[in-house]
């Protein structure tokens, strides 16, 4: 179906790779280590092999331009560049911040720049269903167990981070194998395969046209209350009048190909059915394209989640309500390691 | 000069024009060097809360580059299946959540390196 378009060349395979191993070096500059800790510095490397490749990209870009007159646009809006960029460096700083705490808040505000970036992309559902899910319940549930499952400082350095936050295991190899990945993948996106089409492209409108008239408008006429507070709204039918659906599925009658849509007669002695326009405010939210999508195709998949869910819940419960067995060694040692106010304390409270 | 500015438009409108390869090329890097940093973390972090943190950001960036081709295509099944990579992550979190505050029981620490008689 899909015509394969002319390679685009995006970006010079070189400037890639140099960005890529310019990048695992910050990173690995970055990750958390014993003594000397050059942090800031590597993110500045890393963020400079990011701003490099951004750029390369959008060089390839600029010169891409078709010759026309008024040429599409081929660059990101510059909310792509802030988003992009806060997204990047705070998930950078999540995985070299030695604190879980911190980690954690760095990881909400990587997943709040992505809904920029969904908002960008127009999927305004999925952005905000994300601030709900992740940033509301997933990261809550993280700080609650980071909380839980912390070890008490002790009196006499509180601020003492434990072994394993403070340095990184084997950091040089990651990293290495991180950007070699990355080099790979990229090099696939932008080099390896040939630039997928649009759907149509002798007819730059083609494909959204093509779209509102199957999706859109299936979307629409499976909504006709939708349709008739539209059309009142507009002022084109009264509220007495209704639109005409369709007798055995009680779809509203529309025609995308004409855009009109089939309404009652406005008085007894008219024609039998009145043929409106179809307003420009008539249109299938990014929310309701997604419902349907999600509850009309894919009704199996939805269960399928369902079930995932129910699965892990069961298995969460089991898994916490499982005795552990601590040896007395252990004990000992935690009583030790614990201040002599707060033994006592324990005494007297009991446990 | 004035092409510049007429490129660098603020925001796209409500219901899209097919998206320019070349702006899908730009998502798509930025999908992939958050995939990769957080395989980094899991690889390179020894706590195991962090780890499980780097698994999300990783399900995060697969959920980018899922909007962006749903964008692209003008389809609104890769939107529809960023559900399910959220429906995974919550499991997952759920799961692991638990496991990390049994482990954290068994050896009062959450070093990943404590547990590596499962190295075979």
């Amino acid at each position: 179906m899909y015509e394969f378009a002319a390679p685009i060349k995006l970006i010079h395979p070189f400037l890639l790779y140099a960005a890529c191993a310019v990048g695992a070096i910050g990173v690995w500059l970055a990750l958390p280590r014993k003594k000397v800790n050059p942090q800031l510095l590597g993110g500045a490397i890393a963020g400079f092999a990011v701003g490099l490749v951004l750029l390369g990209l959008g060089i390839g870009a600029f010169q891409n331009q078709p010759e026309m007159d008024n040429p599409p646009t081929m660059l990101p809006s510059i909310y792509f560049y802030i988003f992009a960029a806060i997204a990047l460096a705070a998930s950078l700083r999540m995985i070299t911040h030695p604190r879980p705490v911190y980690a954690a808040l760095y990881f909400i505000l990587t997943i709040l720049s992505s809904c920029g970036l969904y908002l960008i992309l127009s999927a305004e559902f999925m952005a905000f269903a994300l601030v709900i899910i992740y940033a509301g319940a997933i990261l809550i549930t993280y700080l609650f167990v980071i909380m839980l499952a912390t070890q008490a400082p002790s009196e006499e350095q509180p601020d003492a981070l434990s072994d394993y936050d403070a340095s990184a295991r084997e950091p040089a190899i990651a990293s290495g194998v991180g950007f070699v990945l990355l080099a790979l993948l990229t090099t696939m996106l932008f080099e390896g395969v040939r630039v997928l089409d649009r759907r149509d492209e002798a007819n730059p409108k083609g494909g959204q046209l093509a779209f509102q008239t199957t999706a859109e408008a299936d979307v629409l006429a499976r909504l006709p209350g939708k349709v008739e507070k539209s059309l009142r709204r507009e002022g084109l039918i009264t509220d007495e009048q209704s639109i005409q659906r369709n007798e055995e599925t009680g779809r509203a009658m529309i025609f995308p190909d004409a855009r009109t849509v089939l309404v009652e007669p406005s008085s007894e002695e008219g024609e039998p059915f009145d043929l409106l326009d179809w307003p420009e405010s008539l249109e299938a939210t990014n929310t309701e394209m997604v419902g349907f999508d999600l509850l009309a195709n894919q009704p199996g998949s939805i269960e399928i989640a369902g079930v995932i869910l129910l699965m892990a819940m069961l298995g969460a419960t089991v898994l916490s309500r499982r005795q552990v067995e601590v040896d007395e060694e252990l004990k000992a040692k935690q009583a030790a390691a614990l201040p002599v106010v707060h033994t006592s304390a324990a005494d007297g409270g009991g446990s | 000069m004035e092409s510049l500015a007429g490129t660098l438009t603020f925001a796209q409108s409500a219901m899209p024009d097919a998206f320019q390869p070349t702006t899908l090329a730009h998502y798509l890097f930025v999908s992939a060097a958050m995939f990769i940093i957080g395989l980094i973390g899991f690889l390179a972090r020894r706590n195991l809360i962090i780890m499980f943190l780097c698994t999300e950001l990783m399900f995060q960036a697969a959920g980018l580059a899922l909007i962006a081709f749903s964008r692209y295509y003008l389809e609104h099944t890769g939107q529809t299946f960023v559900v399910f990579v959220l429906t995974v992550a919550a499991a997952e979190a759920a799961l692991a959540l638990a496991l990390v505050v049994l482990l954290f029981r068994t050896r009062d620490s959450l070093d990943a390196d404590l547990w590596d008689e499962m190295k075979g």
